[in-house]
């Protein structure tokens, strides 16, 4: 059970920085995620922790030690890569107690050992394959056994389920949940699929051009984005450019293209006259609602989705395109070119800052 | 594995069939058979008593008249000189009889029992018995040949591991000019180079009467005395290092560095991720290149022919082959004994290789990042590559000073120079003539040489069967085959078979043209197959696959995917193969009979042998030679618009 620090690192690759002046922490036995698009960092922050990449400025601790400066060979951060880097020239157990070897253990013990990690990531009985006769599944969970079967201080897993099809990274997500679960280990986990980071981490980071831009659970971030990026990144958002006109009790009314639109949420420091974003999640649209309902504005149908579980709906409202997402029974209730009302309720209107 | 038959595999056996299995067959016999000679007397003429005279003198049991039966045969001594009975025959014509030559061919297993056979000698003690070789000379040559092919093989990898660990895994100011000047070996012909050598280490040569003039010794030292193993292995390692380097480097740059970061990840040190995970993955690149460099130094009749060392198989076999008078000997057996060790090796390294082919996960999961050499690594590398290229120079500089030199005479450098022998060069008709012969041929083979290697790789990797097996196999002989033997097979297959009609073109007595050009070819096609194999086997078939799915033929495949992908595996094979076939020396001097088929290497032989300024010429075609090697480098280096070091990672 280690915490792990990271202290104002930056790393520049030739012009580009890439991880720039990241402080954060994670607590020990936390699944944490680092999450953002390909190139905003998040890998080259993994491999500094995992000792492949020697950070510019800034330090990292492992509990109490300081690592910064520690070869990789000696950080005991077991790291799960992205290809699996099984060995091809090894077997499952021989990759498996590689590390255990280096540690000098007994024979008896390492034999004991594999099984046993090979038993938790649910492969017993393939040890004698060699790492191209297994399944993309397979070859996932011997990259973690490998992982875990030295018992690491931290664990590191960098975008793990990307080779896989999108059963199977179903499958390895619950897998993933439970091996964290049953270790207690404290886990770093790079992707870029906020679905993987919505559903497993205790707490997320959302990256960008190599700044951490929010730190929060899932749910947090999820529901009061600090910045466009990040409402855009983590799942679909619908954004309204506007002018707040006025702010009252907790209240704020922001003049949109839609017309006025009432906010329930307001972060401090707005103030009248500010240019702010409207961020409206596509599921906060009600069709069709309640006379009496605040921000009702008409829109047009344009197509009608079917998707199993939900609708997706694109419809034009003043001139801008609306992604809604609506329960699936109202399917045949919409057509195509039908002119419907729409109501947001008001606790469902993000207000975010006009950064750029 | 399964039986199938294509045209384009019976076409390549056929032509394995002409240019390589017959000629070695027409060798192959003699080293268990004997040929012997007789005089067949048809009939006595008019003067029975003359003949009768000259009878008794070759058979003192010689009979009378009338118990002969004509035709009688009459034995000679030895039996297995032709020449004896040539005489014989010449006396009795002369006497009035009529009388020819026999040629007889008996089996026998004499030659292999006598060059590597053993006695059974008994001993007073445990275990009471002793094997005694026949000829205990031949097997020191033996024991000689496999101890320096291991020593040179040892001291090539340990030179190449770290070279190519730099090139590949770092990144460094120079780069690009340092693993140009790595390939400056290839062009450095040791035939040349031994030139040179003799001229800077001879009793008189640069490096004595230097240390002499300096004091240091007061009589010449005999550099090249005593057989010099050492000297021989440093020849050969300065000559064979960029081969295994270039194998060693491509299959580095294959190896996904996230298999020795995931080894790191778990704890392993520097020397351990190399022992247990990098080199693991570089062995079928290692074997590759480290069986070339063993079989090339087993083989190699040059270097210990300039040292003087004759008790190594190559130039025993030499010995006895270039005596006329021998037809049969021991030579032959020694031939076969060293295919079979050339072949067991080299079948065993690709056993090794086909155990343990990886198709790699793509070349994207090569990491793109490269970390800087440290000041102190920079420093290292270049002293290592300048220090190499000297090394390698050397002797060409030798070559060089002779070729520009007006006197040079018990003196340490030349003391007066001029360009007159460079002029000469293109003025006389033998350097003039053979750099055009051998430009020509060159060309030739490494275009016959594409064509088949490739054909033959695409064949063996992506359709194996046993067939494409078998035609590998028989592609892969030639390493193993000194081109002395194959040149005297072609030699002597083809002028004494009657070729008739369009065949005759294959007469070497009559044009060798076309035989040295299928010679050059069939020597260097393993080069060239290698390459484009190791490509083939890094690329996944898949990618084929995708362009097939899309509606191209086999061809559009080809020209479009493959052969771009191995682009840079196909350009190292073709230099490789060219700057080989420029100064093949065996085939060379064996098949070219007339100066106006000279190649370059034979012209410099021719010119060697004249007396005045033959040796100057020599010296400057030679310098030549090397330039238009540079050349041919430089213009693939061009063509490909890549740093040449950058080419040979694939």
């Amino acid at each position: 059970m280690t915490r792990i620090r990271i202290q104002a690192v930056s790393k520049q690759f030739g012009p580009t920085l890439a991880v720039d002046k990241v402080d954060l922490e994670v607590s020990s036995g936390e699944l944490f995620f680092l999450l953002g698009p390909s190139g905003c960092g998040k890998t080259t922050l993994l491999r500094m922790l995992a000792g492949f990449v020697q950070p510019d400025a800034g330090q990292i601790f492992f509990g109490e030690q300081q690592v910064t400066n520690l070869p990789a060979r000696a950080r005991d951060a077991g790291m799960v890569f992205q290809t699996y880097a099984l060995w091809p020239h090894l077997t499952v157990t021989d990759n498996v107690a590689y590390g255990l070897k280096i540690r000098g253990l007994k024979r008896a013990d390492i034999a004991g050992r594999v099984e046993r990690a090979l038993k938790l990531v649910r492969l017993e009985g393939l040890g004698t394959r060699k790492p191209n006769q297994l399944s993309g599944g397979q070859q996932q969970r011997v990259a973690l056994a490998r992982a875990l079967v030295i018992e690491p201080r931290v664990f590191l897993l960098d975008e793990p389920l990307s080779n896989l099809d999108a059963r199977l990274r179903d499958e390895m997500r619950e897998e993933i949940r439970r091996l964290h679960k049953e270790t207690g280990l404290t886990m770093v986990y790079v992707t870029h699929d906020q679905k993987e980071a919505l559903t497993l981490a205790d707490r997320l980071a959302v990256m960008h051009s190599g700044r951490i831009v929010q730190v929060g659970r899932p749910q947090e971030v999820y529901n009061l984005p600090v910045n466009r990026f990040v409402a855009g990144f983590l799942g679909d958002s619908n954004f309204f450019a506007g002018t707040v006109r006025e702010i009252r009790d907790g209240d704020a009314v922001v003049e949109t293209g839609l017309g006025p639109l009432s906010a329930a949420r307001v972060n401090s420091g707005l103030a009248q006259g500010m240019k702010v974003y409207c961020s409206i999640r596509p599921h906060a649209f009600a069709i069709r609602p309640a006379a009496d309902s605040v921000n009702a504005f008409d829109a047009r149908i344009e197509q009608v989705t079917y998707l199993g579980e939900q609708l997706r709906i694109r419809a034009v409202a003043a001139g801008q395109a609306l992604e809604l997402a609506s329960v699936p029974q109202l399917a045949g209730s919409l057509q195509a070119g039908e002119n419907v009302t729409l109501g947001v309720p008001a606790d469902q209107v993000i207000i975010l800052p006009d950064t750029n | 594995m399964r039986w199938r038959t294509k045209p384009i595999e019976l076409l390549l056996l056929a032509f394995f069939a002409v240019f390589l299995l017959y000629p070695l067959a027409y060798v192959f016999p003699g080293s268990a058979s004997d040929e012997d000679y007789a005089v067949r007397l048809l009939s006595f003429g008019e003067r029975p008593p003359e003949v009768l005279m000259i009878l008794s003198k070759a058979r003192p049991e010689a009979p009378q008249v009338e118990k002969v039966s004509l035709p009688l045969t009459v034995g000679t001594f030895p039996p297995a000189r032709k020449r004896n009975a040539e005489e014989l025959a010449l006396k009795l014509t002369g006497a009035g009889a009529r009388a020819d030559v026999v040629r007889e061919r008996h089996w026998t297993a004499f030659y292999f029992q006598q060059a590597l056979g053993f006695q059974i000698q008994k001993r007073e003690y445990f275990p009471y018995f002793q094997p005694v070789p026949n000829a205990p000379a031949l097997w020191e040559c033996l024991r000689n040949s496999l101890l320096l092919a291991a020593v040179t093989t040892v001291a090539t990898t340990l030179l190449c591991l770290p070279l190519a660990y730099w090139f590949t895994r770092y990144q460094f100011r120079g780069r690009g000019l340092l693993s140009t000047l790595l390939l400056v070996p290839l062009i450095v012909p040791p035939f040349v180079g031994a030139i040179g050598l003799e001229r800077l280490l001879n009793r008189f040569g640069t490096l004595n009467l230097w240390l002499m003039n300096l004091g240091v010794i007061q009589a010449p030292i005999d550099w090249l005395s005593g057989g010099g193993f050492i000297g021989i292995v440093i020849m050969q390692v300065l000559h064979l290092f960029p081969i295994l380097y270039l194998n060693l480097a491509a299959a580095l740059a294959n190896v996904d560095t996230t298999l020795e970061d995931a080894a790191r990840n778990l704890g392993a040190g520097e020397w351990r991720v190399f022992r247990t995970i990098t080199f693991p993955l570089l062995l079928p690149g290692y074997f590759a290149g480290a069986s070339l460099v063993f079989v090339w130094a087993f083989t190699d009749l040059g270097t210990p022919l300039v040292f003087n060392q004759n008790k190594v198989i190559p130039v025993q076999i030499y010995d006895q082959v270039s005596d006329p008078q021998r037809t049969n000997s021991v030579a032959y057996a020694l031939v076969v004994v060293t295919l079979v060790i050339t072949a067991v090796l080299f079948y065993g390294a690709r056993w090794l290789v086909s155990r343990q082919s990886f198709i790699g996960g793509g070349k994207g999961a090569v990491a793109a990042s490269i970390p800087n050499a440290g000041r102190g690594r920079t420093a290292l590398i270049y002293a290592t590559v300048l220090g190499l290229t000297f090394l390698t120079l050397l002797p060409n500089i030798g070559v060089a000073l002779t070729a520009i030199a007006e006197r040079w005479t018990f003196s340490p450098l030349p003391e007066s120079y001029t360009s007159a022998h460079l002029r000469e060069v293109w003025s006389n008709r033998i350097s003039s003539l053979s750099i055009q012969n051998s430009i020509y041929y060159s060309a030739c083979s490494t275009f016959l040489d594409l064509v088949l290697g490739v054909t033959l790789a695409w064949l063996v990797i992506r359709r194996p069967s046993w067939l494409t097996g078998f035609l590998d196999g028989l592609a892969m002989l030639p390493l193993a085959l000194p081109g002395l033997v194959l040149a005297f097979g072609y030699l002597t297959c083809y002028s004494n078979l009657n070729l008739g009609g369009w065949a005759s073109v294959l007469d070497p007595s009559r044009n060798p043209a076309p035989l040295l050009i299928v010679a050059y070819t069939v020597r260097r096609l393993p080069y060239l197959t290698r390459s484009a194999q190791a490509g083939l086997q890094q690329v996944p078939p898949v990618l084929e696959e995708a362009a097939e799915n899309l509606g191209a033929s086999r061809w559009r495949v080809l020209r479009t995917i493959t052969l771009p992908l191995i682009a840079a595996n196909l350009v190292a094979g073709v230099i490789l193969t060219f700057a080989f076939a420029l100064l093949e020396v065996s085939d060379s001097l064996m098949l070219a009979r007339e100066e106006k088929y000279f190649p370059i290497t034979r012209a410099i032989l021719g010119l060697l042998m004249r007396p005045d300024d033959g040796d100057n010429i020599a010296c400057a075609l030679a310098l030549f030679a090397m330039a238009l090697l540079a050349c041919s480098l430089l213009v693939a280096n061009l063509a490909l618009g890549k740093k040449l070091g950058e080419l040979f990672r694939a």
